[in-house]
């Protein structure tokens, strides 16, 4: 007893010495101001705007009062570059670096706000200051993400300082790894990378399993073309990851066999990787990693390795295999990886937000996790909503909310003028659900039912003018070519399939091609080693089932309704509405276009590439694209 | 291997069998205990004076530890080809690098970096990965150049021919390719004039696709080098970035 004493003070006394190494960054000012340094503010300029605040600061002697805090990705992603004044949260998108100086004038040397660069609601078009008050972040339930966008991820003392590590610190003083493996999965953890297997039945047997060494992997191979929740947690707040891996090693590891750890993050994510590192740097540095951990004689060690661009490498095997420096690979998985993983000892995998999720149920308890979502689904999922949605981003939410919640909520609906036509769930292995099934509650096992898949959590919204088989084409040519060759049934079929696809769309389809393509898909599912063939049939499917009059306008009518797969349409000119301004004319990269100024202009079908570019220049909406003219093009050939 | 360790230990010690089998490393294929270059192996001919072996591969996969590497047919008592001539052929034809920065890898190596890692590093030195260097890696990891060469054409991110100055990688994610990104892939393809994968003649441009670049909200993105990234592309706005950037280089 006294030695279970001595240790827990050893731990505290470890933790408080590393806590007190150094300052955060975050709230120290009077005034803080926070920009978002992620992948997507980054595109959009947040590194002037960081630029112009830095001399806005000094041209004013404002220095040591107020705090620049570059975070991790805030979630608004539609809106960046993003910048936020503290204590008052005013939230400002979409900056340009000449409106920072009317910002500190205003919002940090006054209380005040800039009301013309204020978010507007979509609905209302009122201004709202606050960030708490947007829909947007309001209506989500922020558990992972909650530190996401409030500290620097650069900075370990602004994650110490809220609270991070002491989920670590109460582990290793309890010295009971089953007990942590146990509320785990009571919890009811399950994977967050797609399957939803649960976390604490893989740590239990992982542990169970003898082996010289056990290894803790984390997966941030997030390959899900659509799909950015792992790249924001690691670049936002990398020390969650890392506190939940030491978790997961302590938990497996039985005492014999020491872990080790190892974060696959993709090459594509520069600044993950960048940051993770800093991060793994900063923890060994306070004794929070490495050796002899808080003093508690457990002893771990994380390294990064990087992908180099393939998506089967997010499959465990293949994942493995890649860091032992081969092809990435599948083998067939009647021995499971926590039994013969990584060099052929017991490995535990699991996704970045699946250990994210680890420091906070040890810290707030098993009940209070349980309290969120649906019977089987546990705890909050994050989605990155993109595609044709008026507030795109980062969304978490609890699991068993409705797809109706997600999009329209807190996704602020369609963009103006569109119609919803389908979801995307769940990226290649997932399926596209129609606007019937926007009711379904978000859950691992709902989704599935319903054709499509939880998956990484990718969710692209779609409309009216996304046609739904070359959107199955768009996948299952990705699967196509990220097929890695090793099993045929992938191989060849996933190929043979997006060749019946390509037929379809080319207007060369006929109804048996869609009688081919079910056997195909069952096929391919049935007879692929792994989940990446296994699910690579499923957009294919779920558009056979809920869009099937789409697919057969394109085989028995020869029409494309989304005027999208260009065998099928022709692009006009629409004689009433062109004021010959001469734009398309300018534009077309072919000169397809003719037709003197100020007269209606003519497009030659001989000369059109269909490449969209006189629509899109055109101002008067003058440029007509019809569908269903095979059979006429050639009589109509202007 | 897990077989033939778990033989080794039901097998008694100092019969023949463990003799033989004592000392090397299966899993690894390495050898641990025995002293390396023991023996040369001849190869079986037939009376007639063929040799029997047919080239199956099948003991170059199996040996434990790595040790035999089949690269031409038996069948002949020349060689068909001079090997070591087309390995020439193979580099000459590549342009001229500098080995020098090539030292800081094989550091990287020694201290015990993976494979995947090497390429990495290497791809950052010379922009692709050049046969010479693939050669010192498979030196360096006394692996066949074979295996090698597999890893890094499996992976897409690798690239095993230079590159041109500006490196245009269009994002070919979901959400990107709802908002248009084929047209723009298109729109670059011809206004260049090489196709995807393609470097242009005169080397400014490198036309590629890549799988997400993680910043949907800006769908369609297109990435000029490492760093550069311009969101919300059109065809006619992706003509005009490969206009001024010609133009930029020409003056």
């Amino acid at each position: 007893m006294a030695a279970a004493t001595q240790r827990a003070t050893r731990v505290n006394r470890a933790l408080k010495h590393a806590v007190g190494a150094g300052t955060p960054t975050a709230g120290t000012g009077t005034k803080q101001i926070r920009i978002c340094a992620g992948t997507a503010c980054h595109a959009s300029g947040r590194a002037e705007i960081t630029k112009a605040v830095r001399e806005e600061i000094e041209k004013r002697g404002l220095a040591g009062q107020v705090t620049i805090l570059e975070t991790g990705c805030h979630g608004f992603c539609e809106l960046g570059p993003i910048l936020v004044v503290d204590p008052s949260g005013t939230f400002y998108p979409r900056l340009k670096p000449r409106d920072v100086a009317d910002i500190l004038q205003n919002s940090v040397v006054s209380d005040e706000v800039v009301e013309r660069l204020l978010y507007r609601d979509p609905k209302t078009d009122a201004p709202v200051a606050h960030e708490k008050d947007i829909p947007f972040y309001k209506l989500q339930h922020r558990l992972v993400l909650s530190a996401n966008g409030k500290i620097d991820p650069h900075s370990i003392d602004d994650y110490l300082a809220l609270g991070g590590y002491s989920a670590l610190a109460k582990v290793l003083a309890d010295d009971d790894p089953v007990a942590v493996i146990d509320a785990v999965e009571t919890a009811g953890l399950r994977g967050r990378g797609g399957a939803g297997f649960p976390a604490g039945r893989k740590w239990r047997s992982c542990r169970a399993n003898p082996g010289e060494k056990k290894y803790v992997l984390c997966n941030g191979d997030e390959g899900d073309p659509g799909a950015f929740m792992d790249r924001s947690v690691l670049e936002g707040n990398p020390h969650a990851v890392i506190e939940g891996m030491i978790i997961a090693a302590f938990a497996i590891s039985s005492g014999v066999a020491p872990a080790e750890g190892y974060v696959y993050v993709r090459h594509e994510y520069p600044f993950a990787v960048e940051r993770l590192g800093v991060a793994l740097r900063q923890a060994h540095e306070r004794g929070l990693l490495g050796e002899d951990i808080l003093g508690s004689g457990f002893s771990f060690d994380i390294r990064i390795n990087q992908g180099a661009g393939a998506f089967v490498c997010g499959e465990s095997t293949a994942l493995t295999a890649s860091i032992e420096g081969h092809r990435g690979m599948p083998r067939g998985k009647h021995i499971r990886t926590v039994a013969h993983g990584l060099y052929g000892q017991p490995t535990n995998l699991n996704n970045v937000e699946t250990y994210a999720n680890v420091p906070w149920i040890v810290l707030n308890g098993v009940d209070a996790y349980r309290a969120l979502g649906t019977e089987t689904s546990k705890g909050t999922k994050i989605f990155s909503l993109t595609g044709k949605i008026r507030n795109g981003g980062l969304v978490e939410v609890p699991m068993g909310a409705t797809l109706r919640e997600v999009i329209f909520d807190i996704g602020g609906g369609m963009l103006p003028g569109r119609q919803f036509k389908a979801v995307q769930l769940g990226g290649p292995s997932g399926g596209s659900l129609p606007a019937e099934n926007l009711d379904t509650e978000i859950d691992f096992e709902s989704l599935t039912a319903a054709g499509a898949m939880m998956g990484s959590g990718g969710m692209v919204v779609v409309d009216d003018t996304t046609c739904m088989v070359d959107f199955a084409k768009f996948f299952l040519k990705f699967t196509a070519e990220e097929s890695c060759g090793k099993c045929v049934p992938c191989r060849v079929g996933t190929t043979r399939m997006l060749e019946v696809l390509e037929r379809i769309t080319a207007g060369e389809g006929t109804l048996e091609d869609i009688d081919l393509l079910e056997r195909l898909s069952d096929d391919v599912m049935e007879g692929s080693l792994c989940a990446l063939g296994g699910s690579a049939p499923n957009p294919v499917l779920t558009t056979l089932r809920y869009f099937r009059d789409e697919v057969e306008a394109h085989v028995v009518d020869k029409r494309c309704p989304a005027k999208v797969c260009r065998p099928l349409i022709r692009y006009t000119v629409n004689k009433t509405n062109c004021t010959g301004c001469h734009a398309c004319f300018t534009a077309c990269p072919t000169q397809a276009v003719s037709g003197e100024r100020k007269q209606p202009h003519k497009i030659s079908q001989k000369k059109c590439i269909k490449c969209d570019t006189c629509r899109q220049v055109c101002m008067f909406d003058a440029i007509d694209v019809d569908t269903g003219v095979l059979e006429v093009a050639g009589r109509r050939s202007t | 291997m897990a077989r033939t360790n778990g033989k080794l230990k039901t097998e008694p010690a100092g019969s023949r069998l463990y003799e033989v089998l004592k000392g090397i490393d299966f899993e690894n294929r390495e050898l641990i205990g025995k002293r390396a270059g023991a023996g040369l192996f001849d190869l079986v001919r037939e009376p007639g004076g063929v040799y029997r072996c047919y080239a199956c591969t099948l003991c170059e996969r199996a040996c434990p530890v790595d040790c035999i590497d089949i690269d031409y047919c038996p069948e002949h008592d020349v060689l068909p080809w001079d090997l070591a001539a087309e390995k020439a052929a193979a580099t000459a034809a590549q342009p001229e690098i500098d080995m020098k920065p090539f030292d800081a890898v094989v550091a990287r190596l020694r201290e015990g970096s993976g494979l995947i890692e090497a390429l990495h590093t290497t791809q950052e030195t010379y922009g692709w990965l050049p046969r010479r260097a693939l050669e010192g890696i498979a030196d360096e990891l006394q692996l066949p150049f074979s295996r090698i060469f597999g890893v890094a054409s499996f992976y897409t991110q690798f690239r095993l021919a230079p590159v041109g100055k500006h490196v245009i990688s269009v994002c070919m994610g979901t959400a990107c390719h709802v908002a248009g990104a084929p047209l723009i892939v298109e729109a670059f393809s011809q206004e260049i004039g090489i196709a995807v994968g393609d470097t242009s003649a005169d080397g400014l441009f490198t036309l590629q696709t890549v799988n997400c670049v993680g910043a949907c909200a800006l769908a369609p993105v297109v990435r000029i080098g490492d760093d550069d990234t311009h969101g919300r592309m059109s065809p006619n706005g992706a003509r005009k970035l490969v206009r001024t950037l010609s133009r930029k280089e020409a003056s």
